[in-house]
């Protein structure tokens, strides 16, 4: 197996796992968490694929991964942000329980 | 090759915990670790910096606020483990097992490896920083504009409606 196929595997198995959590868990923060696999996941890909793949004067893996960072820190802000503001209002992070707007 | 066959397997048992593991904490430091040793692998095939960033902004900030995020939110161990919620556990297996399936035929179907360049390269900070601030210099300002609007929100989610704001004339 190639590296770079070795990595595509390792980012393909921890998307994998992230979206699992995100189906199965019940707890709004650890749902976050599968979040977080599955954005870096994302950026194993672009760091394998500048790694590994044709050569890229413009180091735009690094670049989207830079920004990838960036961005999932500040969703990791705002979401956590929201699940404490739901917490004050319900005194539980269980999304079963927060079906107030089921209709 | 040596660090990643021996770091890959790691990665993935420590995911594979942050996923299974039954008590919110335990998921959360896991998912440190994960997160940790994906930036030793960043360091381990060339891309430093990247590795650096991704030490300090995803172990350093984001595991943190997680794991602070449980310790104020106090969840609990309700319920969460996944074998005694088998209707759960098999919707997540047939909703994503096939997804698994379909990311690794394509990888396996990559095409001719002996032409892809696997020589060492390295990032240089120098080359890095000219690119961010030349070529992507509109992409910075507008995270930079993200970053204080998640700052103003955060905040303003965060903090306490019935606390009233302190004022002078209150001491």
């Amino acid at each position: 197996m190639t590296p770079l196929a070795l990595l595509l595997t390792l980012s393909s198995v921890l998307f994998t796992l992230g979206l699992f959590a995100v189906l199965t868990r019940r707890n709004a923060i650890l749902i976050l968490v599968g979040i977080e696999l599955m954005l870096n996941s994302a950026n194993i890909n672009f760091i394998a694929f500048w790694r590994y793949g044709p050569p890229d004067p413009e180091l735009t893996g690094p670049m989207f991964v830079l920004f990838s960072i960036a961005i999932a820190a500040a969703e990791a802000a705002v979401g956590l942000a929201i699940i404490l503001m739901v917490f004050r209002h319900t005194r539980s992070t269980d999304l079963n329980k927060l079906d107030s707007l089921h209709g | 090759m040596i660090p990643l066959l021996i770091l890959t397997p790691l990665i993935l048992l420590a995911a594979l915990g942050a996923v299974w593991k039954a008590r919110p904490v335990h998921a959360a430091l896991l998912l440190a670790l994960t997160l940790a040793m994906t930036a030793v692998l960043y360091l381990s095939i060339g891309a430093d910096f990247i590795g650096l960033v991704q030490f300090m902004v995803y172990v350093g900030a984001v595991a943190v606020l997680i794991v602070f995020s449980l310790l104020i939110t106090r969840p609990g161990d309700e319920a969460e483990e996944l074998v005694r919620r088998p209707k759960s556990l098999a919707t997540g297996l047939v909703c994503t097992l096939p997804v698994l399936g379909v990311l690794v035929f394509q990888v396996s179907r990559l095409a001719n490896p002996a032409a892809l360049v696997v020589e060492p390269r390295a990032v240089s900070v120098e080359k890095l920083g000219i690119t961010l601030f030349t070529t992507h210099a509109p992409a910075v300002i507008t995270v930079a504009v993200l970053l204080t609007a998640v700052m103003i929100g955060a905040a303003l989610f965060a903090r306490d409606p019935g606390k009233k704001p302190h004022t002078p004339s209150d001491s």
